[in-house]
């Protein structure tokens, strides 16, 4: 398919341009601008298409935080005067909800690459033969400085290990449930779940829940945030007696949504279920967690848990 | 009731006659309607009028009286004729008195949970390729975005105006498909 397939027919008069869609939109068309726009609009159902896609889009752009302040403020002047617009800026938040946190998570593993790529021209063939030299050469070389110069590594070793220290240290909160009745794992080195070792999202902070029928009823874990606002904090939830897959919806204790994932499953290794949420979504506060169990498609409540971030 | 809701009820057989005059076939006469009150609603909104829709209703009940006057006569576009009547309509409103803007509704934590509830089931009814599409659309952030949204458009072997009108086709399926879903949670 073409362009040419999807530019829409503006009935034979010189189009108008994206931009002067969108200031007809906010209200921003200059006196001799604003007739002219109106006589085409009202007839041109082309233009109205146009239109009718530019909403969307400045919804989209409102919701997403992309718009410059005056464009904010004109926005809720004068786009949001007509009401079908408002239910738009409701799907638009609603998208930018659903999708913030994948942009944060998924974006990673179709971005990285083709940049890696671009940036040292490996979509060229002579390039990525080069590249592919350049690697061999350095695993050769280091190859030869460890059996050659064991003394000289032995040197870089230990300069970067007193670094290397505090980062192991990184204190990492869990919560484990009381029931659990085998501590080996704490004492015995075991390799580190799968999960862990492909997640593709850091894992700033991890805290264990476990159900609850209701706020009051016990002491809510407390988690505290990382710093700034990247990573992810993981929620594991214990096992309900229900088999899944699961929906876990993150509510504030007010029962506003803040997040949701779907199609989680056990761990069978540790009976619990991973939820992660991104720290950013936080504040301070308590929190609830809805654990559904989508059956048939209805979806059914299975467990509560609670917490408070400090 | 706002004055322009005082000044008349519109009765059954002027809104027959309307529809009429606005295209012999019914289905057709409604949907021209439709388009030429939407983009009414629009005009008047670009134009910083506080009450829109109940403008566009003044307008239309104003046409809808005239019907039998004019649609023997009247020749060209008829939306151009409510565009007429518009410039009346609205020339009428900026010499009253400021009107007050109803409150917004309160975006409650019910309403927006039933909106995420719907998005994902009107996301389930998407084509894989039209849900990948939307899901990668928005995954791009704001300093990401225009980057981001050439990369995909090349992956998918089209330009990103094309992506862009794609897109926000599936947005527009997606926002028709969200309120009837919301719709049918009330009744």
């Amino acid at each position: 398919m073409t362009d040419n397939n999807v530019k829409f027919n503006d009935g034979g008069y010189r189009p108008f341009s994206d931009e002067t869609i969108r200031r007809f939109l906010l209200g921003g068309l200059s006196a001799s601008e604003q007739p002219l726009f109106e006589q085409r609009l009202i007839t041109d159902d082309g233009l109205d298409a146009r239109v009718r896609l530019a909403e969307f889009e400045l919804a989209d752009d409102y919701a997403f935080e992309r718009l410059s302040t005056p464009d904010r403020r004109l926005f809720e002047q004068t786009f949001l005067l007509a009401s079908n617009r408002q239910h738009q800026l409701r799907v638009s938040k609603a998208l930018r909800d659903r999708f913030s946190f994948t942009a944060a998570t998924s974006s990673e593993d179709h971005t990285v690459t083709p940049r890696w790529r671009d940036l040292f021209g490996l979509s060229r063939p002579a390039r990525r033969i080069a590249f592919g030299v350049l690697i061999l050469l350095l695993v050769f070389g280091t190859a030869w400085l460890v059996i050659r110069e064991p003394r000289i590594v032995r040197q870089i070793a230990n300069r970067l290990n007193p670094r290397r220290s505090p980062q192991r240290s990184t204190p990492r909160e869990v919560h484990h449930p009381t029931n659990q009745s085998s501590p080996e794992h704490l004492t015995t080195p075991s390799p580190m779940p799968e999960h862990d070792q492909t997640a593709s999202s850091p894992v700033a902070v991890t805290v264990a829940l476990t159900p609850a029928a209701s706020p009051k009823a016990r002491e809510m874990p407390a988690v505290n945030l990382p710093k700034g606002d990247q990573g992810v904090v993981r929620l594991q939830l214990a096992k309900p007696v229900q088999t899944g897959p699961y929906r876990a919806e993150l509510l504030t204790i007010e029962g506003s949504w803040i997040f949701s994932a779907d199609s989680l499953k056990v761990d069978d290794s540790r009976a619990e279920i991973d939820f992660d949420v991104p720290a950013r979504s936080l504040k301070s506060g308590n929190y609830h967690v809805r654990l559904s169990r989508v059956d048939g498609g209805s979806k059914r409540s299975v467990a509560s848990y609670y917490f408070r971030v400090q | 009731m706002s004055p322009a809701k005082k000044l008349h009820v519109l009765e059954q057989d002027e809104f027959d006659q309307l529809l009429g005059w606005l295209d012999p076939d019914p289905h057709r006469a409604g949907l021209t309607y439709e388009k030429i009150r939407r983009r009414l609603i629009s005009i008047l909104a670009s134009r910083g009028c506080t009450c829109a829709e109940e403008l566009t209703d003044e307008i239309i009940d104003r046409v809808a009286r005239r019907v039998v006057d004019i649609r023997d006569e009247y020749v060209g576009d008829k939306a151009v004729y409510f565009l007429g009547v518009m410039n009346n309509v609205h020339h009428e409103y900026l010499k009253r008195p400021t009107m007050l803007r109803p409150p917004e509704p309160v975006d409650d934590g019910e309403a927006k949970e039933k909106t995420h509830q719907c998005l994902e089931r009107c996301l389930a009814t998407l084509t894989n390729n039209s849900r990948q599409m939307i899901e990668r659309y928005y995954a791009a952030d704001k300093q990401a975005k225009i980057d981001l949204r050439k990369r995909i458009a090349k992956e998918f072997g089209i330009s990103p105006n094309t992506l862009r009108l794609r897109a926000l086709r599936i947005r527009e399926k997606l926002q028709a498909c969200i309120e009837q879903c919301l719709q049918m949670e009330v009744l």
